[in-house]
């Protein structure tokens, strides 16, 4: 009797995450998580005709990455970025059923369900700490509908992606600094000598401002996503040379070790995707 | 609420995402980033009687010879081609790109935005320029995202064009050009 085989539509996805202290700060105020979401039927061979029954059983993959850096003093920040996570993935759990029926067609849904989960954590953060100026923390999110990568950001940790050994942010960083100069108001000198670029313009539980995008990806390449405590001591060029020689796990030991041996001013978290 | 997807095309550095940003927080920023991949804005529009919120896709911008990822394209309700009057390359390139988008998304509503409307010294963009785009079947404005000139009406005539068949623009085509 003959088989068929399922051809597969999802790429194999090598990830992995890491988040230090740092050589100088006590606390590690950064969270990450790393997610898949799966609601399928492995149909794995058959010899049924019904290819319309085969492309209901087809169900899209999804893979989800977070990064989180808290700011606010003492255990603020932390609580922060573990609010903000922690929301990321409870609300997502809730509706695996929306992110499931998800296709390109309604993608304009997904997105907002997206952009509900960070929200959530938003707005817990607003209610734990009801007083002006309480803790906060970027966040950078990137769902994973291969090949497709959704990316919602706020504040100063990053995204990138690697092609061919080139690579690209595709986050921008949400701070004072950066607002001040786009819009002409101050020079760079001047945003940095007034340490312009350490406020963040727009974060969870602070100013909520999300950047929303979409980048497609490609065979073969690779997503970073970190908190600035890597970019501050390791090199774009640094960080494409460590990204294009390893698999996840090995890169990501290797970038951190990159910012730990340039001081580690910071905490420092790296999350390295690759698709295979 | 209604919801329409919107592309913004056009070659890199002609002003995409300077037109967004005056059109959704009236700001127009001095430095020049790029665009990595696509950035999604919205806005609500109102057209008569409806509220329309308009879902921004201000796609990469590419060179001539690239072409814009037809996935990027698929789904748009109206494509917005931005061009940079005082670059001749990003005007000639309106009707191979039109035919790029045209296979992805099919014939939805379309305006050329012919920016950079500010730099009348430098502006080249000619009657001759204007009228082959119109006899071509574009409709075109000029749009300046540092003065605000023409950014709510390309956006609005994109917004009604999206719930009617494609009306006479409410701009006129540009007749004004730098000296």
């Amino acid at each position: 009797m003959g088989t068929e085989t399922l051809p597969s539509r999802i790429a194999r996805v090598d990830a992995y995450g890491l988040s230090h202290t740092g050589k100088v700060r006590t606390v590690n105020e950064d969270h990450f998580a790393i997610m898949t979401l799966q609601k399928a039927v492995q149909l794995r061979a058959t010899n049924l005709e019904d290819s319309a029954l085969l492309d209901r059983l087809r169900k899209p993959h999804v893979d989800i990455f977070v990064v989180a850096d808290g700011v606010g003093g003492g255990v603020g920040g932390k609580i922060a970025s573990g609010v903000a996570v922690k929301s990321v993935v409870e609300y997502l759990a809730e509706a695996v059923g929306c992110v499931q029926d998800f296709d390109v067609d309604r993608e304009t849904a997904f997105l907002e369900h997206l952009s509900q989960a960070v929200e959530r954590g938003h707005h817990r953060l607003k209610e734990m700490f009801q007083t002006q100026g309480g803790p906060a923390t970027t966040l950078t999110m990137v769902t994973l509908v291969w090949p497709r990568a959704y990316v919602i950001h706020l504040g100063d940790s990053r995204g990138y992606y690697m092609r061919r050994g080139s690579l690209r942010q595709f986050t921008r960083d949400q701070t004072m600094g950066d607002y001040l100069v786009d819009i002409g108001a101050v020079t760079e000198q001047h945003a940095e000598k007034a340490g312009l670029y350490n406020v963040l313009s727009s974060a969870v539980g602070g100013d909520f401002v999300p950047n929303v995008g979409v980048v497609d990806l490609a065979d073969g390449d690779a997503l970073l996503l970190c908190t600035d405590g890597l970019t501050k001591h390791v090199t774009d060029e640094r960080i494409a040379e460590i990204l294009g020689s390893r698999p996840a796990e090995a890169a990501v030991h290797a970038l951190v070790d990159a910012a730990l041996e340039d001081g580690g001013t910071d905490n420092v978290t790296v999350v390295v995707a690759k698709a295979e | 609420m209604i919801q329409k997807k919107v592309c913004m095309v056009g070659v890199f550095a002609t002003g995409k995402t300077s037109l967004v940003q005056r059109f959704i927080h009236s700001l127009f920023s001095t430095k020049y980033h790029s665009t990595v991949g696509v950035k999604i804005d919205r806005k609500q529009v109102q057209v008569g009687t409806e509220q329309v919120n308009l879902l921004l896709w201000d796609i990469e911008g590419r060179t001539p010879e690239q072409e814009i990822p037809e996935s990027y394209l698929k789904g748009a309700h109206a494509v917005l081609y931005v061009a940079d009057g005082t670059r001749r390359e990003t005007v000639d390139q309106l009707f191979s790109l039109r035919g790029h988008v045209h296979s992805a998304a099919g014939d939805v509503p379309s305006i050329v935005a012919l920016n950079k409307h500010d730099l009348k010294d430098q502006w080249i963009v000619t009657p001759a320029d204007t009228a082959k785009l119109i006899t071509g079947g574009f409709h075109a404005l000029t749009t300046s995202a540092k003065s605000g000139e023409g950014v709510e009406d390309a956006f609005r005539w994109l917004a009604t064009a999206t719930l009617t068949a494609p009306p006479t623009p409410t701009v006129q085509p540009p007749v004004r050009h730098g000296n």
